[in-house]
């Protein structure tokens, strides 16, 4: 559990255009500079917003990252409330 | 000289991001108390702008929290946001009264963080694109921490308000001040697209009145019962603080649902300046 730094590589894929870019084409790269465990990882990876959100990641660092994957709202919020996929 | 504007309005990012997704009488009405603010700012003439709003991980980051930071930059960008549908702009700073108002808050015992170097989200530049279309006008920053607790009480905000009033009166030059944020909401949580009208009828209720003793009252935990974004209206709090013997005018109030999010935009007469 290190929710630290799952958001701190949240934060830095939403602000930083180069990180977004490193972590659509080769996210391990990216992700290997951060303290993760590999839960976190896989969560990451995934895209798994329920349960980055179970996990701990603020609204506001998880909607903009969804957002920055043209996630919807409506699917966002089935996400985090654990409805459905 | 006497404060020569102030008003106080949403920034969520739905109102230029995902405009059409209102219904349109709402957005409209919004859109005409926008405008109505915007010439009532365009016609006090001031000459630079402070503006109390909320930090959304844009600049800060739990490596450093503060509860207030204020903007000694010479010159600010924003939007941060790509998706946002506001032309990412450049804004002057205004580093002279910046310290001016640092100054003044240990001197009057509210201690804020400063900062040289602050990017603009929603927070700051959604309520720019209605009240400054041109941008050009210099602007002061002051930043709330609203997202990691322990957050300011209202009582706390009133007092950082108060110093930021004092000095703007005794600018040599016309100050105005623009709260920006809430009203109830609980952006990307599980209760995204809650409204509490009657908490957010109530808090306009309070400014209405220019009820300073009803503002000192708001906690933290009085906010979060209206979504964690709720806690943004300390900005508001911080506003009625510079103000200090004021009435304000309610210009538009709408639950917006598309956008997650009660609106409200206020107008302010200030009394015995």
């Amino acid at each position: 559990m290190s929710i630290y730094a799952l958001q701190k590589v949240i934060r830095d894929i939403n602000r930083n255009p180069e990180s977004r870019e490193r972590f659509r084409s080769t996210p391990e790269t990216l992700l290997a500079g951060y303290e993760l465990t590999d839960a976190e990882r896989a969560a990451l990876v995934r895209r798994d917003y329920g349960a980055l959100y179970r996990m701990g990641v603020h609204g506001l660092l998880l909607r903009p990252f969804s957002i920055m994957h043209s996630v919807a709202e409506k699917d966002y919020l089935a996400a985090i409330r654990g409805e459905g996929g | 000289m006497a404060i020569s504007y102030a008003c106080a309005m949403g920034h969520a990012p739905g109102i230029t991001a995902w405009r059409d997704a209102a219904p349109a009488e709402q957005r409209e009405r919004l859109y005409a108390s926008f405008e109505r603010l915007r010439a009532e700012l365009a016609a006090a003439q001031p000459d630079v702008l402070v503006l109390f709003t909320s930090e959304h991980w844009a600049n800060f980051f739990l490596d450093h929290v503060s509860p207030y930071c204020i903007g000694r930059a010479e010159q600010y960008q924003g939007p941060i946001e790509p998706w946002l549908k506001i032309k990412r702009t450049r804004l002057q700073g205004d580093p002279e009264l910046a310290s001016a108002i640092i100054e003044a808050c240990y001197r009057h015992d509210v201690e804020p963080g400063f900062s040289y170097e602050l990017q603009l989200d929603h927070g700051t530049m959604v309520p720019l694109h209605f009240l400054l279309p041109r941008m050009n006008l210099p602007i002061v920053p002051i930043f709330i921490n609203t997202l990691s607790p322990p957050l300011p009480t209202g009582r706390r905000a009133l007092a950082l308000g108060r110093v930021v009033g004092e000095v703007a009166r005794s600018w040599p030059r016309r100050v105005g001040i623009i709260a920006t944020g809430g009203m109830s909401h609980d952006p990307g949580e599980r209760g995204h697209g809650t409204i509490d009208t009657a908490f957010d009828q109530a808090f306009l209720d309070h400014l209405v009145r220019g009820d300073l003793e009803q503002l000192a009252k708001y906690t933290p935990d009085d906010f979060s019962s209206a979504g964690a974004g709720a806690v943004e209206l300390l900005s508001w709090i911080a506003l009625a603080g510079a103000l200090q013997r004021f009435r304000g005018e309610v210009a538009a109030y709408e639950p917006v649902r598309a956008w997650a999010t009660g609106i409200g935009a206020m107008s302010f007469a200030i009394l015995d300046q």
